[in-house]
């Protein structure tokens, strides 16, 4: 489980949620096109994945989310990323980056460090 | 503050499930008009833009279903949560719905009635106080086993037996006339049982008002006093107090005591008298019914032992006056109950079968819906749904529909029991206590949860394990092995019914012959009037004889003291002038008294000699007419006419034998002849015991002459009500037990047949419609459509076929259980198996052409295109 989205990591996707909304607040739509436009289109997922992680985020209170008017005067569901969703961010990014930087040492490995 | 805010999240989802989810059915909604919108924006057309929005996004029940999931996880949220996806789940697909909830209502609610039917009949104990300590006892003779003894051994056994806290009689139930009160002027004829003293302490029975029969009401010269049932109390005496008098035989008897409503002893009575008042003294007699209450720790086998030295002492003590070698003792139920056992039994197992096919039904609708959904079950998974918390919701969904069909199927079931109490009270021992119980309601959860495993639990664990990646990319993959699963699950279906078709035929084809029996008379057109003759003279009732043979539509009327097909209690031995007053001699035969123009209008052949005439009156040398059994054992290979016998306990009255009839069925049906020695009213009218009943030859429907009947023995017989019945309803009536068990299989066969039609046609429409694009493409290349129907029957007929032969294979081996039963038709009877395999075959290929019909319409290029 948690393979099928796009093929990342597990909780990986979680975490790009958390970040797209640290940027700012917004509705489940633009989450998924913010994702997709900043990864360059390399962390495309099906689109409706978004909603799943962000019913478990909100149940664990590291997001709010409210209705609010769109700039159409349509009415969408905006999700905004709580203290503790960002401090649950940070220790995600810090994981991430020794995760990254772990593999990346072993995937740059010369012959000789062996 | 998180943690605040994350309860009220959960507290909100769990009172306003449904709200939440209308929000995120319109938070989706706005997902994909947004991803549309930028689609057109890139240049799609809005037709376009939509389906690369939708395919973007996902499926969106998928979607939702996913993130419910992922929304809770208290325990009491899942299940709520998993309950309102059950219900959603299952109101998405009616048919399949409707369809499971019809075969579990039917499977459930037979077997609830035929449980209550079992419980009630053969495990409840009878409604007497402790009344696993009661039995019943009856003699041996040397040449008879389990006959009724007479009242001086039954006293003696009273006095003797130590195995008994009491041992009590009562005699066998006979009609007579009652006068509601002293000065009625209408009485009604109702059945009256004779009981000893303490009888109903010793049944264990209190009277509802009042009180039994006093040690000395119930002596030699005791005074009269009758006790009544609650329904005569009710209907004929107005529920009066104080009870006050009633007329008995103009006898004015006060009534002392009101049994409990419902009450009956073997068979209903409604006025009970004092039998040891006028206590019988023949002890070779075989009168009455005996019942004893263990003592304290006493077994059966003990009761056993103690009787049958009681009975070797009383032998000896008695010699040639006692017939008895030897006594038996039984439960009480176990008598009661009797043959009717195993029709209990074999209902029951009916019923189970019925459930069985409805489980088997649908499993294999789950399992076919299941592989429709598997994608959605894949998907789910994907999406962060554990595999445990897949199966719960699958194994819920089945929860529900069982309750629902539980609930519903025993609600029929209680309004079923109702009728079966009201309409088989009659004709089967203990109907009339039908109720149902906390066992009854244990059994039915019991069964409610046994269906709900096999239903749900198999389909869901089969579902879950799935391989995810095989199931999303390739949809046809071993569909040949599901189909063969499934096909394996409807030919048990159809065995199952095909067993179920073959018992009740039999049953029908042996109630059929039960009732068409050659009885040795012609029972069809005879109306039957019991009346009571009180003091009437011979030539009166000669008299009423006339009047009633004058009437228009009568071809003719005779008497007997006892009709056909009436259990009677005075057998007895027959005694040769040869044979010395010895206790045991070779035949036993009935007593009747008949007036000449009984054989004639019975249509009962005289074989030898002559009938009676009305020359044989008192004065005349007395006569007697005996069936051929007694003159074979008696006098084998001579001429019995001119012999003389003596029988009826009065073993010095001489008769001499004028003629041999036909024998007849006397007792029951089907087990028919007895011997039976018949003697002319005009000698024996002082024989009577009170009651005759008047036989009349109607020319067309008798019960079409009962009402005119009635009313001229009304002018007749003024002061004495008159019972009026119909020969042929005696003779459905003593085939009650197999027309009950013939009726529950018949009903329950005819049920498993639509069930197993019902498994057929869904197979044959699964197979037909997941080869649709095959289908096409053959009939593309130039195969008709008559070709195509007739193959998708072919795969029906080998199905059903399969399922048929192995339910015949089933009849063979489970008929075994019904031999005891049957009458007339052998179990291993071909016709039968022929035409229930018949039945089975023609319904499986009706249910099977409506998708072979469809399958024949396909247009090809329509399969061919769609993707099948």
């Amino acid at each position: 489980m948690g393979k099928e989205p796009g093929e990342l990591l597990p909780g990986t996707f979680e975490m790009l949620v958390l970040k797209a909304l640290s940027l700012g607040a917004m509705h489940g739509w633009g989450i998924a096109e913010r994702i997709e436009r900043l990864s360059c289109g390399v962390c495309a997922v099906q689109q409706g994945a978004v909603y799943p992680v962000l019913q478990r985020l909100l149940r664990r209170g590291w997001l709010v989310a409210e209705w609010r008017a769109t700039e159409n005067h349509r009415r969408a569901r905006y999700y905004r990323i709580t203290a503790a969703g960002r401090r649950q961010l940070d220790a995600q990014v810090e994981w991430w980056r020794r995760s990254i930087g772990g593999v990346d040492r072993v995937l740059g490995a010369a012959a000789q460090e062996a | 503050m998180s943690w605040l805010h994350a309860a009220r999240q959960r507290l909100d989802d769990l009172f306003a499930g449904d709200v939440r989810d209308s929000d995120l059915d319109e938070e989706i909604a706005y997902h994909l008009e947004l991803e549309t919108q930028r689609q057109i924006a890139g240049g799609c057309d809005p037709v376009t833009a939509r389906a690369r929005a939708l395919a973007r996004f996902g499926n969106p029940r998928h979607v939702t279903d996913a993130a419910r999931d992922a929304r809770g996880t208290q325990p009491l949220e899942g299940c709520m949560q998993d309950f309102r996806w059950a219900l959603r789940s299952l109101s998405k697909s009616p048919g399949f719905t409707a369809l499971a909830l019809f075969a579990l209502i039917l499977g459930i609610g037979a077997t609830t009635v035929a449980f209550t039917v079992l419980d009630t009949v053969l495990l409840r104990p009878l409604p007497y106080r402790d009344a696993g300590r009661l039995v019943f006892i009856t003699e041996r003779t040397a040449s008879h086993s389990t006959l009724p003894p007479s009242n001086p051994n039954f006293e003696s056994w009273r006095d003797g037996a130590k195995s008994f806290d009491g041992v009590a009689s009562a005699m066998f139930p006979f009609s007579q006339t009652v006068w509601p009160s002293a000065s009625a002027s209408d009485a009604v004829r109702v059945p009256t049982m004779g009981v000893s003293r303490a009888f109903f302490a010793i049944l264990g029975v209190s009277p509802l008002v009042g009180r039994e029969f006093s040690g000395a009401e119930n002596a030699p010269g005791g005074e009269r006093a009758a006790m009544v049932s609650y329904e005569f109390w009710q209907h004929h005496l107005g529920g009066r107090r104080p009870l006050g008098v009633v007329r008995i035989n103009d006898s004015p008897t006060p009534v002392i005591g009101v049994l409990p409503p419902g009450f009956q002893f073997i068979v209903p009575a409604d006025v009970y008298l004092a039998h040891e008042r006028e206590p019988s003294t023949m002890r070779s007699a075989h009168n009455y019914m005996v019942i004893g209450r263990l003592k304290a720790g006493v077994t059966l086998a003990a009761a056993r032992s103690d009787m049958t030295a009681l009975s070797k002492s009383l032998l000896a003590e008695y010699g040639t006056d006692t017939q008895a070698v030897d006594a038996d003792v039984v439960s009480l139920r176990d008598h009661v109950v009797d043959d009717y056992r195993i029709m209990v039994t074999i209902v029951f197992a009916a019923a189970g079968l019925v459930l069985l096919i409805a489980c088997t039904n649908l499993v294999s609708a789950q399992l076919a819906r299941g592989w429709a959904r598997e994608r959605e079950v894949v998907v789910r998974a994907a999406l962060g749904a554990s595999r445990g918390r897949i199966v719960r919701q699958l194994v819920l969904e089945s929860a529900v529909l069982v309750a629902a069909g539980t609930l519903v199927g025993a609600v029929l079931a209680a309004l079923a029991v109702r009728l079966v109490k009201i309409f088989g009270a009659a004709f089967v021992p203990r109907l009339n206590e039908l109720s149902i119980d906390g066992r009854v309601l244990g059994f039915v959860a019991a069964i409610a949860a046994a269906t709900t495993l096999l239903v749900g639990v198999y389909p869901a664990l089969r579902l879950a394990n799935r391989d995810a990646g095989l199931a999303l990319r390739s949809r046809g993959s071993g569909m040949t092995v599901r189909a063969s699963v499934w096909r394996l699950l409807v030919g048990f279906e159809v065995a199952l019914a095909v067993m179920l078709l073959i018992g009740s035929s039999l049953l029908i084809r042996t109630l059929h012959n039960i009732l068409n029996a050659d009885t040795g008379f012609d029972a069809q057109h005879i109306v039957t009037a019991a009346i009571t003759p009180n003091d009437s003279t011979g030539d009166k009732l000669e008299q009423i004889r006339r009047e009633l043979a004058a009437l228009p539509g009568v071809e003719g009327a005779a008497y007997t003291n006892q009709l056909p097909l009436t259990w009677g209690n005075s057998a007895g031995p027959v005694r040769r002038t040869t044979d010395p007053l010895d206790r045991d001699w070779p035949a036993m035969a009935g007593f009747r008294v008949v007036s000449p123009d009984y054989f004639a209008v019975l249509r009962q052949p005289v074989l030898r000699g002559r009938t009676f005439a009305t020359t044989d009156r008192v004065g005349a040398p007395n006569v007697a007419i005996i069936t051929p059994g007694i003159a074979s054992k008696l006098w084998p290979g001579e001429d019995p006419i001119g012999k003389t016998i003596a029988t009826n306990y009065l073993f010095n009255d001489w008769l001499t034998v004028v003629g041999v009839a036909t024998e007849a069925s006397s007792w029951t049906m089907p087990r028919g002849a007895q011997n039976e020695i018949y003697v002319p009213l005009a000698q024996h009218l002082s024989r009577t015991e009170g009651q005759l009943v008047v036989m009349i030859r109607t020319s067309g429907d008798p019960h079409a002459l009962v009402p005119v009947v009635r009313s001229r023995l009304r002018e007749l017989l003024p002061t004495s009500p008159a019972q009026l019945g119909t020969m042929d309803d005696r003779i459905a009536r003593s085939a009650a037990d197999r027309r009950f068990a013939m009726l529950a299989l018949t009903a329950f066969s005819l049920i498993a047949l639509l069930l197993a039609a019902v498994g057929v046609y869904g197979v044959i429409w699964y197979i037909v419609a997941t080869r649709t694009h095959e289908i096409g493409i053959r009939m593309a290349l130039g195969a008709t459509g008559a070709m195509v129907r007739r193959e998708v029957l072919g795969a029906a007929l080998v199905m059903a076929g399969t399922g048929i032969a192995a339910g015949v294979l089933g009849g063979i081996v489970t008929t075994r259980y019904l031999q005891a039963t049957l009458y007339g038709v052998s179990r291993l009877d071909p016709r039968t198996y022929i035409i229930g395999a018949g039945i089975a075959l023609l319904t499986a290929l009706l249910a099977a052409d409506v998708p072979a019909r469809w399958s024949s319409r396909v247009d090809p290029m329509t399969a061919i295109r769609g993707d099948g």
